[in-house]
């Protein structure tokens, strides 16, 4: 199977290093989140990964190779990097069929690809007709031409309408499933965690976390439980004697910290206080997120300005 | 790079003929052309024929005066579509080989204006002499092959010199802000008081083709060949830029 290796990579503009001695492996089978502040160095990374961009140090593959030395790339790697390059005066077929020609791709895949994007109609159009919601579906489309192993895709709900962002997720989710390798990148937490299996997540060019995200979700979370029940102030009295703090919530629920469901749920059936709900409050990835990027502040802040360089001046594109 | 080459120029081919700026200023080639032939012909033809000291074989690719300006708006847009919005980024994912993705597209666009200047040259020489009476020179008279020829050549010259330095300054508004002036006034009035080294300018020396009788140091064949030394340039300081810089 097809992995993309990053090993070391970094890459500076003029004085600012956009990529900083990365290192990291994208493995097939599952969807990788790929989050970070906007500047962090996402898309530089991708475009590195692709060949786009030299690299200063460091190198990347594709299953163990640069992908410029990949033959007929296309078929291994499908990558959606900013929808609005497309241009606009073409029509979405002729822009997929060049694409598809230039790497030996049968036609027929244009118009299979034009369809599962839900473009179906369209394709005829030219591309300056689109909305950026369609523009992100051809683009989408035009990834998924060769039948890649390897999936990159940056932002690719930019412009969505709810019913794409559906769409887009059951899509990752089974190109997952199907053993590809699926890179996507986001700014958007909740977002991220409706469809990622793994995190590779970037702060100022550098490597924070590259964990599957439940491991990451559960290493940012303190243990804590919420429950509703009948008898609230028996319930209290117990946990209470037990040495919880429970605190009632506005909407009439418990939520008491420090307590796992096992301990609450096995406390309250000996003390037979009937339970109408019981479940563990885990971090979003959202509040993990900050929570890591709180502490990265702390630690970016006392570390020499030469590591800190201007995440504003990145050139993101 | 085992991307195959010729699935390469067709790539090219579709995404050059399916932009309407370019396959537009493609035809506006021929159309430019021949109609300033019309136009020229059919009222000033012959009075001006009957200047003495005119050249009348140069005097009869007048009109490649203008399509000139087409085949170079054609160069430049025909390479600056890759660079508006990152599209070359697109382009490069699919044909990661630079030097392969560059020739390519040149190779198509030199030879859709190679094709496309010859039918203009030609057209544009039989449509204008047969407006021209008494003075009508036939394509068997000497140097008018030669001419007419060349003036297709040298519209393909223009073309990929102005391709080349489009991939150089990465826009076509810059290349045709440069090149449109360069060739309507300064080459025209340096051409005129300078003399001799202005006979090495790009147009100045591939139009040389163009004449019945070369009076500088430059021949026909060697004016053509020095617009082919610019166009060469052009084309190779284009592949240095798209090879070197991140896309």
């Amino acid at each position: 199977m097809t992995s993309i290796d990053v090993h070391e990579l970094t890459k500076d503009y003029g004085s600012t290093r956009a990529v900083d001695h990365l290192t990291f492996s994208v493995r097939p089978g599952r969807v990788t989140g790929f989050l970070g502040p906007n500047g962090a160095g996402k898309s530089t990374t991708m475009r590195l990964v692709l060949g786009l961009d030299r690299a200063t140090v460091g190198t990347s593959a594709i299953g163990g190779r640069p992908y410029v030395s990949l033959s007929n790339p296309l078929r291994r790697v499908g990558a959606l990097l900013d929808a609005q390059a497309a241009h606009g005066s073409r029509t979405a077929r002729n822009h997929l069929l060049a694409l598809a020609t230039s790497n030996g791709i049968a036609g027929s895949r244009v118009e299979a690809v034009l369809v599962e994007a839900g473009l179906g109609s369209v394709g005829g159009r030219r591309i300056k007709t689109f909305s950026l919601g369609m523009r992100q579906r051809l683009g989408i489309a035009a990834a998924l031409l060769g039948d890649p192993e390897v999936v990159m895709l940056d932002e690719p709900s930019n412009g969505l309408d709810p019913e794409g962002i559906v769409w887009i997720r059951g899509l990752m989710r089974k190109l997952a499933g199907e053993g590809r390798t699926v890179l996507v990148s986001s700014h958007l937490m909740n977002e991220t965690s409706s469809f990622a299996d793994h995190l590779v997540v970037l702060g100022k060019g550098r490597l924070l976390v590259d964990m599957p995200m439940r491991e990451f979700l559960a290493s940012r979370s303190r243990p804590g439980v919420r429950l509703r029940t009948t008898e609230s102030t028996r319930l209290r009295e117990v946990l209470i004697r037990k040495g919880y703090e429970p605190a009632q919530d506005d909407d009439g629920r418990w939520t008491v910290d420090g307590a796992t469901t096992e301990e609450i749920g096995v406390l309250a059936a000996f003390e037979g206080i009937p339970l109408l709900e019981l479940s563990n409050v885990q971090a979003t990835l959202e509040e993990a997120y900050l929570d890591l990027t709180s502490t990265e502040a702390e630690f970016t802040a006392t570390t020499p300005p030469a590591a800190t360089t201007s995440p504003t001046a990145d050139q993101e594109a | 790079m085992t991307t195959s080459t010729t699935a390469v120029l067709h790539s090219e081919w579709i995404k050059i003929t399916s932009v309407r700026s370019a396959s537009g200023s493609l035809i506006a080639v021929f159309a430019a052309t021949l109609l300033v032939t019309v136009l020229t012909f059919s009222t000033v033809g012959r009075a001006e024929a009957d200047n003495p000291g005119n050249d009348l074989l140069f005097f009869a690719f007048y009109a490649l005066n203008f399509g000139q300006i087409a085949a170079i708006s054609f160069g430049a847009t025909a390479l600056s579509s890759e660079f508006l919005n990152g599209a070359l980024r697109i382009s490069l994912t699919a044909v990661p080989g630079r030097s392969l993705f560059y020739a390519a597209k040149m190779a198509v666009i030199g030879g859709l204006a190679l094709v496309v200047g010859l039918i203009t040259s030609f057209t544009s020489f039989l449509v204008g002499q047969s407006f021209m009476g008494e003075y009508t020179i036939g394509l068997g008279e000497p140097g008018t092959l030669r001419a007419a020829f060349g003036g297709g050549v040298y519209l393909a010259l223009m073309t990929l010199f102005a391709a080349g330095l489009t991939a150089v300054l990465r826009s076509a508004v810059a290349v045709l802000s440069l090149l449109i002036p360069f060739i309507l006034i300064v080459s025209f009035v340096v051409g005129d008081i300078a003399g001799g080294v202005a006979q090495y300018l790009p147009d100045r020396a591939g139009q040389l083709v163009l004449h019945q009788s070369a009076e500088g140091s430059l021949g026909p064949w060697t004016g053509l060949a020095v617009t082919a030394g610019w166009a060469a340039v052009a084309l190779l300081a284009g592949w240095w830029t798209i090879r070197r810089r991140d896309a």
